[in-house]
């Protein structure tokens, strides 16, 4: 076990360390030149200010340098200063986490309970209307990309009706959520559909297997039946696909965020980015492969708690 | 001189088609209801009535909610220099100059200026103010400020090439000395220039001053009481201020862009903003509850050729000018929410001599009229026949954004009116940034699709780009009476004289068309019906405009 855990610890290490210079590459070749913005006003654009700025930056030295320096700071725990705001990127970073993380819990909370919820309904309700319903449904939601269902959400509940802000992340408990009932709707809805497909395919082939019709035979109640051998088998399928889908959305919160006016992780990247802002750029997408990371890594420890067999195979692999 | 770019990032651009489709469902979800949400007809150019301020506030408000187009990159103006942020320190830090709201200028934290002679500015510095934690302001803050403006690294150090000295000569005395006169130094001073700092606060807060969970250094009418980094930023008014209490007490900002700065101001979230793009002030117009007033700007939308290709020869940029559909674009482009324009500042520049600058920009019409008519068009095409056609098409740069679309179009239909041919080249917003500084990339076009304001209420605060040693000089436009005036102009202390010398040389910038100007674009200042006193020019980047803000009626 602990040198499974230490094999497993330094794979993670080697994807960040890979992910870290992949990264640090593309931004660095992204178009535009940094030090026109770091110049200050467009009259002040002379070719010896623009000079002056690249080395005051480093941002004349080649790449494999400029990542040295960045990788050096990194492990002595300092992640830079922002090209565009004079803070520290840390600091930047701690300040708009929270909002993003709140975001997508909210946002899993909605597409796992009533994805899964429409998906074991339809599965236990295979092939009537209901069954037809959330096939219909969810096929809907999956085509409206998440911009457009914050946009009509927004214009609905929020300007129309008033229920809920259209901007700004709220205070205190009650008021995130009131905050970002609507951001997380808009992002949760494709992964709702997705989900629910998952969880009805996995329930249909799960009930088609044997010992079910064992069970079955053997006089169990339905609902047991559902509930102890059908959804206790598909959980696995379920569960992969529920972390996938949440550690991409740490990626793809960014037009929601704009959308509703939310100063999170993803509203940071994209104007690090079109500010050629590096050290923020870098630090924000490298968070972002962690946090990807992390999750799948979760997912995969939690998948043998929950499936006997994949467990067996572990212990004799 | 102290040129800054309207700094608009590619998030907001992004989302810019975003808003059309927000107001798009918006009208087709409540049709048969209060379609009135999604605004009127579109302004009428010619009839926006530019104004200096709203009418004066009777009562007092104990919070006003406030919106920014992004969140400001800094609060230490001499690292970085944005508007956002420039709207929110406004109200905080004074200059030893003050912009009006008409765009004049008058001594501030100086509280006299004397000038023996023409390169000796003495500036005696106010008695009694002090700084939001209780020190005085001495004369000492303000040579420290003057000599931190001045560092080569700092947002400001262009406006101090001509200074030779700058040292206390009193207790409460600071004498300027000049290599030779400067008339645009005491307007400099009304911008960011002229911010005095507390030393003590911003040596202690050290490379840390000016981002979030720092205090500020000012002796403004608000004093910052908090930043949080991605959230907002709040001000609360400084019972310790020298001058007139404020009727507002605290002044919360936040941020967002087009469609949720919108909804924002519709819902009554926000209580008021300056809007940087005509797009949100035309989703605005005629919400319910909102007011628009606009404002007196030196900003403009221009055409900057370059010298390669066709445009580098004066008669086709001419006849490009003379052919151009100026109202179309300010209608089509921009709501009508910009006025078509014959030179390349806006009616905010005339800080002095208003009268005079308005009759010459009437002339200069000729050369650039809103809706060309037949004989316009004639003499385009004798230009082009004249200078013998350029046989390459002429590629014009711009970004994907609305309004510049719009003008790149006009441009190629415009060109094609006068019998040449115009391809549009659109590259990503960030890198259009670099048609600004880069030669090279600059290699690619003939002519930018631009915009462009500036910081102080004076013409010759432009003209320098037209010398011929000037970096915004793209086409290598020479001419020895262009530079010899410039240079007497940004030397001449007298207003109407310089005002004089500023119109001759407008006249040879527009004769050459160095550059091609489309429209002026007003300030926008969107705010709740409810509240009034603020100002409506382009000054709210340099004057206390919260400190006049509040409710209505009293």
């Amino acid at each position: 076990m602990p040198a499974r855990l230490a094999r497993r610890l330094a794979g993670v290490l080697a994807t960040l360390f890979a992910a870290s210079f992949v990264i640090f590459a593309a931004v660095y070749a992204a178009p535009g030149d940094p030090a026109v913005f770091l110049a200050g006003g467009r009259d002040k654009l002379t070719p010896e200010r623009l000079a002056a700025v690249r080395a005051q930056y480093h941002l004349d030295e080649p790449l494999v340098v400029q990542y040295g320096r960045w990788l050096w700071d990194c492990l002595h725990l300092d992640l830079g200063r922002s090209f565009k705001y004079s803070d520290q990127v840390s600091d930047l970073v701690a300040a708009r986490l929270p909002t993003t993380l709140a975001l997508v819990a909210y946002a899993t909370l909605l597409f796992v309970v009533l994805g899964v919820g429409a998906g074991v309904l339809a599965a236990v309700r295979q092939s009537t209307w209901v069954d037809s319903a959330v096939v219909g449904g969810t096929t809907l939601a999956a085509s409206v990309p998440s911009f457009v269902a914050a946009i009509a959400l927004v214009s609905v509940f929020g300007v129309q009706l008033g229920w809920f802000p259209v901007t700004g992340s709220g205070n205190g408990f009650a008021g995130t959520v009131h905050h970002l009932t609507l951001p997380a709707l808009s992002l949760a809805l494709g992964a709702l559909a997705l989900i629910s497909r998952v969880t009805r395919q996995a329930m249909a082939d799960a009930a088609a297997s044997d010992h079910v019709e064992a069970a079955r035979a053997s006089g169990i109640p339905e609902r047991e039946i559902v509930r102890r051998h059908v959804l206790r088998n598909a959980l696995g399928p379920i569960v992969t696909m529920c972390g996938l889908v949440m550690a991409g959305m740490l990626a793809g919160t960014v037009v929601v965020e704009t959308a509703f006016g939310m100063s999170g992780i993803g509203s940071l990247l994209v104007g690090a980015i079109n500010t050629h802002d590096f050290p923020v750029a870098q630090a924000v997408l490298l968070l972002m492969v962690t946090g990807y990371i992390a999750v799948t890594t979760v997912v995969d420890l939690v998948h043998p708690l929950l499936d006997p067999r994949v467990r067996e195979e572990a212990r004799t692999a | 001189m102290a040129m800054t770019r309207t700094k608009t990032t590619g998030i907001r651009r992004a989302v810019t088609s975003g808003l059309a489709v927000a107001g798009l469902l918006t009208t087709v979800g409540c049709s048969g209801a209060d379609t009135a949400a999604t605004g009127g007809a579109p302004a009428d150019a010619a009839k926006l009535k530019l104004t200096a301020t709203t009418p004066a506030a009777e009562g007092a408000v104990a919070k006003v909610n406030w919106l920014l187009e992004d969140e400001p990159d800094s609060l230490d103006l001499d690292t970085q220099g944005t508007s956002a942020g420039r709207v929110v320190l406004t109200n905080v830090c004074e200059r030893l100059y003050q912009l009006q709201p008409d765009m004049t200028i008058k001594p501030f934290l100086a509280e006299k200026a004397a000038t023996p002679d023409d390169r000796t500015l003495v500036l005696t510095v106010r008695d009694g103010v002090t700084f939001h934690d209780g020190s005085e302001v001495t004369a000492d803050d303000v040579l420290w400020s003057l000599e931190r403006h001045a560092d080569p690294d700092m947002e400001q150090s262009d406006e101090f090439p001509n200074v030779a000295s700058m040292e206390k000569t009193g207790a409460d005395e600071i004498t300027v000395r000049f290599k030779k006169p400067d008339a645009l130094f005491t307007k400099a001073l009304a911008g960011d220039a002229g911010i005095v700092w507390n030393k003590e606060q911003v040596e202690k807060a050290g490379a840390d001053f000016g981002t979030p969970g720092q205090t500020d250094a000012c002796s403004g009418p608000y004093e910052l009481t908090g930043w949080k980094s991605g959230d907002s930023i709040t001000l609360r008014a400084y019972d310790g201020y020298w001058g007139e209490k404020p009727l507002t007490r605290e002044v919360v900002f936040r941020w967002a862009a087009d469609s949720a700065l919108v909804n924002a101001l519709k819902t009554g979230a926000a209580d008021g903003t300056f809007a940087e793009s005509p797009n949100t002030a035309s989703a605005l117009r005629g919400v319910k509850g909102l007011a628009q007033y606009y404002g007196l700007s030196t900003a403009t939308l221009d055409l900057i050729p370059t010298e390669r290709g066709g445009l580098k020869d004066p008669k086709i940029r001419k006849a490009l000018s003379l052919a151009l559909d100026r109202a179309g674009i300010a209608k089509s482009g921009y709501g009508g929410f910009v006025e078509p324009w014959a030179s390349p500042v806006g009616s905010g520049s005339w800080g002095y001599a208003k009268t005079e600058f308005a009759a010459a920009q009437k002339e200069l019409a000729a050369t650039a009229p809103a809706s060309p008519d037949a004989d316009d068009i004639a003499e385009a095409k004798r230009l082009v026949k004249e200078a013998g056609a350029p046989t390459e098409p002429i590629v014009i740069g711009t970004d994907a954004t609305q309004g510049r679309t719009v003008v790149a179009g006009a441009v190629r239909a415009a060109l094609q009116r006068i019998g040449l041919k115009g391809t549009i080249k659109t590259v990503p917003t960030a890198q259009f940034e670099e048609f600004y500084s880069d030669p090279q990339a600059r290699a690619e076009i003939d002519v930018l699709v631009a915009d462009w304001y500036i910081s102080k209420s004076d013409p010759m605060g432009f003209y320098d780009n037209g010398l011929s040693d000037s970096s915004n000089n793209w086409v290598g436009f020479e001419d020895a009476t262009y530079d010899e005036k410039v240079r007497q102009a940004l030397g001449t202390l007298d207003d109407a004289e310089r005002a004089d010398l500023a119109i001759d040389v407008q006249k040879l910038f527009a004769d050459a068309a160095v550059w091609i100007p489309v429209a002026q674009v007003p300030s926008v200042l969107v705010l709740s019906d409810k509240l009034t006193g603020a100002p409506a020019s382009q000054a709210y980047l340099y004057y206390p405009w919260a400190a006049g803000l509040g409710a209505e009626k009293g």
